[in-house]
């Protein structure tokens, strides 16, 4: 018995369990984020690729990307307009939709699950579907604002560098509302319904208990799902590249497409980890905030 | 919240309409694609636009079946065998780490723990140059492997993060009865925990597919030939030479949808459990 106690005690065997795992990160994720910081210090191009020394330059591409380059600054602007405006709409459709479907009725669990479709689609997929929805021509919402009298010339939503931005950010609404809503109808279930009863006995109407019991007891998760989608929506890639590769003229370049387009279409392979840093970095610390908030709220 | 109020059959009504309605717009693009890859060029080009196909039109699919410039049906099988690939190393790899962190204490186990948090929220882009200039080093650009070396990284935090969970359940007297029968622990492990941990199993192996069936940025950078890339990057190069062919392409987007739509149909449970447990808890 003893000797059975003993196997769970405080020992080290544990490791060897992870230890594969832990290892395969480090090569793949943890030595590549290493690297991507030096990559960004010095100064390789694809004519320096296949040099065995690389030179060392400091802080150069940081300076020039800010100084010099005003795109960097566009996307930083872009990805922080893009990112806010998907969580506002996102956030107040996903609430709007659990609340729906913490209803009791009939369809409330099938249709439910329904909705999370569009969450799993490949957003390369769901690029290509509103890239043809947006289409200036074929498009089937120039043809329903038409139809609606909202317009009376069809848009160039993707070609147009007002129109772009807006058009990007609805698609990824649209992926973004599943998500939004299934993590506040799980948090809404965890509001006891006694709550409600004896509110209504005092007299709470509908709005006052929604304002006064809801959204205080729902705050922890109402914060989580506004930080992960910062997090999910800042970092977006697929879905900007697809639909418009960054442009019109920049009207739609993020930091992502912008750290791909300098590594890889201009191949300046240290420019491109420099900006992916930036990106990084700026993730890194809201990720902390998170996670700093997710163990609080544990302990607490 | 007034979930034991059973509903009049007014109100019944009334929340199951609202809700079909929610239904129908939501889900109408991905109806709109379905519909135009069963249209001819011609009909979808027409004006004002028919919500059901006047001939049906089943050339958009079919096409794909002799050579083209892009083999639809090659970089399926592409997709299937990177994804499957990315999925095996995730569950390899996570089953077993997720136990040892569930089960054991040892040093430096909570900055494990932190690594694989920050591993799950890291953007694409970070990893892209310095893989890129790895797997060239290595010689495994331009190959299945070097995409599945990367996809395989989404999949690995996600899945130990989730089967901690289900581990950490496992009470310890299950686990105490098996070494009483003369298990050590890894028979113990592998005779009496992952069969119980099987749903959760499941579920990573789901999501560490999905992941990998989903990237493009990968697909796209590491693998340069467009016979072994998967149908994500084949579409996405198909895009930019015939931007408008959207017979073509609507037709690709509906069978790169099939596998997700099946997968989605048949285990939306573990999926929801997965998208809740996995997202709020980290």
């Amino acid at each position: 018995m003893t000797k059975i106690k003993k196997m769970f005690k405080y020992d080290n065997v544990g490791i060897l369990f992870v230890l594969p795992a832990f290892l395969y990160m480090i090569v793949f994720v943890g030595y590549p984020i290493i690297y991507n910081f030096i990559l960004s210090f010095q100064d390789v191009t694809v004519k320096t690729l296949r040099k065995d020394i690389k030179e060392f330059i400091g802080f150069r591409n940081y300076i020039e990307l800010f100084q010099q380059d005003n795109v960097l600054t566009l996307s930083l602007w872009n990805t922080l307009v893009f990112t806010v405006a998907c969580i506002v709409f996102q956030f107040i459709i996903g609430f709007a939709l659990a609340l729906l479907f913490n209803k009791k009725f009939s369809f409330s669990k099938p249709v439910r699950g329904l909705l999370m479709m569009p969450w799993m689609i490949p957003i390369t997929i769901t690029g290509l579907i509103f890239k043809f929805m947006f289409s200036t021509d074929v498009g089937i919402i120039n043809y329903f604002l038409r139809s609606f009298g909202i317009i009376s010339e069809n848009i160039d939503w993707l070609t147009n560098t007002v129109t772009a931005m807006p058009a990007v950010i609805f698609a990824n609404i649209w992926i973004g509302i599943p998500f939004n809503m299934i993590l506040i109808a799980t948090g809404l279930t965890t509001i006891p319904a006694e709550i409600y009863e004896s509110a209504s006995i005092d007299g709470a109407g509908k709005i006052q208990a929604f304002w006064n019991i809801t959204v205080p007891l729902l705050r922890p998760t109402i914060e989580s799902v506004l930080i992960l989608g910062f997090i999910y929506t800042f970092k977006v890639y697929d879905l900007v590249y697809v639909m418009t590769s960054g442009g019109p003229v920049n009207a739609t370049q993020v930091l992502s497409t912008y750290s791909y387009k300098l590594s890889f279409e201009m191949f300046k392979y240290s420019k491109g980890a420099a900006v992916a840093n930036i990106l990084f970095i700026i993730l890194f610390f809201v990720s902390l905030l998170y996670l700093k908030y997710v163990y609080t709220e544990e302990e607490a | 919240m007034h979930s034991d109020v059973k509903p009049s059959n007014k109100t019944n009504i009334l929340y199951c309409t609202i809700s079909l309605v929610v239904l129908c717009i939501l889900l109408f693009p991905l109806y709109w694609i379905l519909v135009t890859s069963l249209k001819t060029e011609q009909e979808i080009f027409q004006i004002p636009p028919t919500f059901w196909p006047e001939v049906l039109n089943l050339k958009s699919y079919l096409a794909q079946l002799e050579n083209g410039d892009f083999n639809m049906f090659r970089s399926f099988g592409n997709s299937l065998i990177i994804s499957l690939g990315a999925m095996m190393i995730s569950i390899i790899l996570a089953v077993p780490a997720s136990y040892g962190i569930a089960k054991y204490d040892f040093k430096g186990k909570r900055s494990i723990i932190f690594g694989f948090l920050i591993t799950q929220m890291l953007p694409v882009s970070v990893l892209l140059t310095p893989l890129f200039i790895m797997f060239k080093n290595f010689n495994i650009y331009n190959t299945f492997w070097a995409t599945i070396f990367a996809d395989a990284t989404i999949g690995i935090p996600f899945s130990i993060l989730i089967l901690k969970n289900y581990f950490a359940s496992i009470p310890k007297e299950l686990e105490e009865a098996a070494y009483i029968d003369g298990c050590n622990r890894f028979t113990a492990f592998i005779k009496v925990l992952i069969p119980i941990a099987k749903p959760g199993v499941a579920v990573c192996g789901v999501f560490s597919f999905l992941y990998a069936w989903g990237d493009l940025a990968y697909g796209m950078t590491f693998i340069i030939d467009q016979q072994k890339r998967p149908i994500t990057a084949g579409i996405f190069n198909f895009m930019g030479q015939y931007g408008t062919k959207w017979s073509y392409l609507t037709a690709f987007a509906v069978v790169t949808i099939i596998p997700v739509a099946l997968i989605f149909i048949l285990m939306q449970k573990y999926i929801i459990s997965g998208m809740t447990s996995g997202a709020v808890k980290g």
